[in-house]
C-alpha cells in the first residue's frame, strides 16, 4: 500500500489531498513570501484518527508537520515535501468543569469558541492572540501565543494545565504541569511542532473580571506615549492591557470599515484597559489617566460601557487586517525589547524605515515591551522585497542590541531562524536541539524549524532510534 | 581541595573534569537546603557556587532583575524594595536560600496561586550542563518565544541537568497597602477557597495551626491582602464579614514559611513519562555526575 492509501484508510478518501491544486491552499501560512509545497495533507477527524496517522507516519519513517488554522506568522506550518498532518477537525470541546475552572478541548478547536461556550459560567479562556476568531488552541500552545490580555493574564504557558501529546514514534504522554520530574509540559509549550502532536489540552478558565474599563490616550509624540507605557507599569498599575498603535496604523485602521473613531492627527495612540474588582478599580483609571495627561496626552477617552468598549478594541484588533488594505503583502514582525528601550527603539524603527524607503507601521502589546514593526509591501516587487528584508534584519538586530528578543509570540518557524545566532550562543542551540532529540530522536517533526540545522549535533541514529522504538513499544505495550 | 570555581569558566572546567572521571557532584549555593527533600548520593563531591552572587543587571524601570544564583531571596527582596518592587518567590522555607536554588527546586511559596510560580516567574537563566557546555536560554524581556524552552526545563530540575549562576526574573510594584490579617475559624480550608474565588482575593492564604504563630495562637486562616487602598478596603470588608479577623504583622508570614511541610508524595510517571525523563537527563548530564540521585 501507498503511503496515502494507508492514510486513506484511517481518515477516508476525502481527507487525505495529493494533488497540487488541491494543496496550493497549503504552501503557505500567515506569512507572506514563503511558499513550500508537502507531499501530501491528511485530515484525521479525532484523536484517536490523529494518532494512527502519526504512527503509519512512524513506521513509513516520513517527516511531517502539524498545523491548526495555518494563521502562524514564522512559517512554522510550512511543509517542505513532508507530510502535512491538518487539525482543524479535532474541535470538540471534551468538558468544561467551571467548578476547577478548566477546560478540557481537542487542539483544533478555535480559540474564541472556547470563551464563548465559557462565558455562561462566567469564565473565558485569557490568552487572547489578535487572530483568536480563526487560530487554534493546539496551534496557540504549539507557539506559546499570547496577546493583549496577557500583560495581566499571563501567555499560553501559563495557562495550559495538561497536554496529551502523540509522540513522533507514536508513543502518547499525558504531560501535567504538577507532574514530579521535569517540566516536560512547560518544554513542550512553544515546541513549535518539534516534539510531537498535541491531541488533546486541558486548559485553565478565568472568571470575567467584575468591571472592565478601556481607555484611549492620543499624543502628538511617540516619545511621550511609549514613555507613558513605563510611567503606568512604574507606578504599580498593572493594566489588563496596554497597547501602543502609531500614526501609520491609526491611518489605516480609519481608512478601512474598522474605523474605530481614533484621532487620525495623533502621533500615537495608547488603549489601555483596566479591569477586576469594581473596588479600586476608579484608582487604577485616575492613575492612568493622570500619568497620560502628565506625559502630555491631549486626550484620554474612558470607555466603560460593553459597546463603546469594543468600538475602540474594533481597531486594534483588526489594525493588520486594515494595513492589509495598503498593499498586497503585509510582514507582521515581532520582537521584544525591555521596557525602558521602548522609546529609543520606536525612533530606531522610524530612521531604519526612513533609510530602506518602507512604510512602517507600529501596533503593539506596549506593556510587555513586545513589538510589531510591520510593513506593508508588494513581495513582486524585487526591490521593494530586498528593501523590507533589509528594514527587518535591522530592525531585529536593534533589538537584540537593545537587550531583547527576535519574537515574544510569533515563534521562529522559518523567518527567523536566521536571526538565532544572533541571539544564542553555539552551545545553547545545541542544548535546544538535544532537547529536541528527546522528544524526536529521528528528527522527523515539523524538520528544519525553529534552530539552525548546523548547531545540532550530528545525531547517531542507531542508538537513539533504538531507544525511540523501545519507547514506543514500552508505551503499546508491544503492539505495534 | 574545596571545589569552589570563580567564574563560568572555570565551573566548566571543575564540571568537564568531573565528567571524564564520572566524579559525582553535589552543587551547593548557600547550604541551607541540602538534602533538598531527596538524598543526594553521600560520595558526591560538594560543588561550591557562591561565587555567582549579586545583582547584575537591574534597570526598575523594566521591572526585571539579572541576579547571581546564589544570591539569597532576603537580599534579592531588599535590593528591589528599594525601588518599591519586588519579585513575589517568597519560597517555602524562608528567605535564606538562593535565588538560583529556589528556581532549580521551583520551591513555590504562598503568594504562587495569586502571583505565579517560579516557572511563570523566570525569564532566563544561564548554568552550565553536565556535559560541560555553557548554555544561556531565555533573557531578561518579559515575553521570549525564541527556541526551545530551555528555561522551563531546568526550572525545576533540581540541579540534575546543570548548574544555574545566574537567573533573569519578572519584578511586579509592591503594592500600595499590604495587610495581613488572622481570621479565627475551624473552616479554614473553606474560606481559604471561597476567598480566593470572590472578587477581591487575597494575594495569599494559609490555614494555620493552633501555636504556630507563637503560643497559644489559635486555629485559623492567615490571609494577605494587597492592592490600593480601596480594593483592600473592600477585601477587607469581606475578611470581616467571614469570622472574627484580627490584624497581623506580616512577620506572621515567617514561621508559616519555615514550618515543616509535608513532603509531596511524588508520583509514579507512566512508563513513556519517564522515559522522557531519563532521555533529558542522558541528554544533558550523560555521565550521571549532577546531584546524583536527587530526582529519584
Ligand atoms: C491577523 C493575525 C493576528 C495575530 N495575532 C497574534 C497575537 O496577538 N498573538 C500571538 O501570539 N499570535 C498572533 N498571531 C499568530 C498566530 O495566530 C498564532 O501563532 C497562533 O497560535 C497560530 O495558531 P494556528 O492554529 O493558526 O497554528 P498554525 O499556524 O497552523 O501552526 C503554528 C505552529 O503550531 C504547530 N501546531 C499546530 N497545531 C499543533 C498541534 N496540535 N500540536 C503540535 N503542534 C501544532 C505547527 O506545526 C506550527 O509550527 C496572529 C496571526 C494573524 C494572522
Amino acid at each position: 500500500m501507498t503511503l496515502a492509501a494507508s492514510l486513506r484508510a484511517i481518515v477516508g478518501d476525502t481527507h487525505v489531498l495529493e494533488r497540487a491544486a488541491e494543496l496550493l491552499v497549503y504552501e503557505s501560512d500567515g506569512l507572506p513570501g514563503y511558499h513550500r509545497t508537502p507531499s501530501l495533507a491528511v485530515f484525521p477527524a479525532n484523536a484517536d484518527e490523529a494518532l494512527a496517522v502519526v504512527r503509519t507516519l512512524a513506521s513509513a519513517g516520513v517527516p511531517y508537520v502539524p498545523r491548526g488554522a495555518g494563521t502562524g506568522l514564522s512559517g512554522g506550518a510550512l511543509a517542505d515535501g513532508a507530510v502535512l498532518l491538518g487539525l482543524h477537525r479535532l474541535k470538540k470541546i471534551i468538558a468544561i468543569d467551571p467548578e476547577r475552572r478548566v477546560a478540557r478541548v481537542e487542539p483544533g478547536v478555535v480559540n474564541v469558541s472556547l470563551t464563548k461556550a465559557a462565558t455562561k459560567f462566567g469564565l473565558h479562556y485569557a490568552p487572547d492572540p489578535s487572530s483568536q476568531t480563526a487560530c487554534t488552541l493546539g496551534g496557540n500552545l504549539a507557539e506559546n501565543a499570547g496577546g493583549p490580555h496577557c500583560l495581566k493574564y499571563g501567555v499560553t504557558l501559563n495557562h495550559v494545565v495538561a497536554a496529551k501529546v502523540a509522540l513522533p514514534d507514536g508513543t502518547v504522554v499525558e504531560l501535567n504541569a504538577d507532574d514530579s520530574g521535569y517540566d516536560l509540559l512547560g518544554a513542550f509549550v512553544g515546541s513549535e511542532g518539534c516534539f510531537g502532536t498535541a491531541l488533546e489540552l486541558t486548559v485553565k478558565l478565568t472568571p470575567n473580571p467584575e468591571r472592565v474599563v478601556t481607555l484611549l490616550a492620543d499624543f502628538t509624540s511617540i516619545d511621550d506615549a511609549a514613555q507613558t507605557v513605563s510611567a503606568i507599569i512604574a507606578a504599580g498599575i498593572l493594566p489588563a492591557a496596554l497597547e501602543m498603535m502609531d500614526r501609520a496604523t491609526v491611518g489605516a485602521v480609519e481608512a478601512s470599515i474598522y474605523a474605530a473613531g481614533y484621532p487620525t492627527d495623533a502621533a500615537a495612540v495608547l488603549l489601555v484597559e483596566v479591569d477586576g474588582a469594581a473596588a479600586g478599580l476608579d484608582e487604577d483609571v485616575q492613575g492612568v489617566d493622570r500619568i497620560c495627561r502628565a506625559h502630555g496626552a491631549r486626550d484620554v477617552r474612558i470607555a466603560t460601557e460593553p459597546a463603546a468598549r469594543a468600538k475602540l478594541w474594533q481597531g486594534r484588533k483588526k489594525a493588520f487586517g486594515a494595513m492589509g488594505r495598503l498593499a498586497p503583502h503585509l510582514v507582521v514582525q515581532d520582537a521584544v525589547v525591555p521596557r525602558t528601550k521602548l522609546p529609543s527603539l520606536l525612533a530606531q524603527i522610524s530612521a531604519i524605515g526612513a533609510a530602506n524607503g518602507v512604510q512602517v507601521c507600529n501596533v503593539f502589546h506596549a506593556g510587555d515591551g513586545n513589538l510589531h514593526p510591520n510593513i506593508p509591501y508588494n513581495a513582486n516587487d524585487r526591490d521593494e522585497a530586498d528593501r523590507v528584508h533589509h528594514a527587518m534584519v535591522a530592525i531585529m538586530q536593534a533589538c537584540i542590541d537593545a537587550g531583547g528578543t527576535i519574537t515574544g509570540e510569533h515563534g521562529v518557524g522559518l523567518d527567523k531562524l536566521r536571526y538565532m545566532d544572533a541571539l544564542f550562543t553555539a552551545d545553547t542551540l545545541d542544548g535546544m536541539c538535544r532537547l529536541r532529540d528527546v522528544f524526536d530522536p529521528d528528527r522527523r517533526a515539523n524538520p528544519g524549524k525553529v534552530v539552525p540545522i548546523r548547531y545540532c549535533r550530528e545525531r547517531r541514529p542507531n542508538t537513539q532510534m533504538a531507544e525511540g522504538g523501545r519507547r514506543m513499544a514500552d508505551a503499546t505495550g508491544g503492539q505495534l | 581541595m574545596t571545589l569552589r570555581p570563580a567564574s563560568v569558566a572555570e565551573l566548566a572546567s571543575v564540571i568537564t573534569d568531573a565528567a571524564a572521571a564520572r566524579r559525582g557532584l553535589r552543587l551547593i549555593a548557600r547550604g541551607t537546603w541540602l538534602d533538598g527533600g531527596a538524598p543526594v548520593s553521600a560520595d558526591a563531591e560538594p560543588l561550591y557556587l557562591d561565587a555567582f552572587d549579586g545583582i547584575i543587571e537591574y534597570e526598575p524601570g523594566d521591572l526585571t532583575i539579572t541576579v547571581g544564583a546564589a544570591m539569597s531571596v532576603a537580599e534579592l527582596d531588599a535590593a528591589t524594595a528599594q525601588h518599591g518592587q519586588w519579585c513575589p518567590l517568597a519560597p517555602w522555607g524562608g528567605d535564606d536560600g538562593s535565588v538560583g536554588a529556589t528556581i532549580a527546586t521551583a520551591t513555590a511559596g504562598p503568594l504562587a496561586h495569586a502571583l505565579g510560580l517560579p516557572r511563570d516567574l523566570v525569564l532566563g537563566v544561564e548554568c552550565v550542563d553536565g556535559t560541560g557546555k555553557t548554555l544561556r536560554p531565555g533573557g531578561k524581556v518579559v515575553k521570549n518565544v525564541a527556541g526551545f524552552d530551555l528555561v522551563r526545563l531546568m526550572t525545576g530540575s533540581w540541579g540534575s541537568l546543570a548548574a544555574i549562576t545566574r537567573v533573569s526574573l519578572r519584578l511586579r510594584a509592591r503594592p500600595a497597602v499590604d495587610e495581613t490579617w488572622l481570621v479565627v475559624t475551624d473552616a479554614a480550608a473553606d474560606l481559604c477557597q471561597r476567598l480566593r474565588r470572590s472578587v477581591t482575593p487575597p494575594i495569599a492564604c494559609e490555614v494555620v495551626t493552633r501555636g504556630t504563630l507563637g503560643a497559644n495562637s489559635p486555629d485559623g486562616l492567615l490571609v494577605r491582602l494587597a492592592g490600593n487602598a480601596a480594593y483592600v478596603a473592600a477585601a477587607r470588608d469581606a475578611v470581616h464579614g467571614a469570622g472574627d479577623a484580627q490584624r497581623a504583622d506580616a512577620s506572621a508570614w515567617t514561621p508559616v514559611r519555615t514550618a515543616a511541610r509535608p513532603q509531596a508524595t511524588r508520583a509514579m510517571l507512566d512508563p513513556a513519562v519517564r522515559a522522557l525523563n531519563d532521555g533529558v537527563k542522558h541528554a544533558f548530564d550523560p555521565s550521571g555526575i549532577l546531584n546524583p540521585g536527587i530526582m529519584g
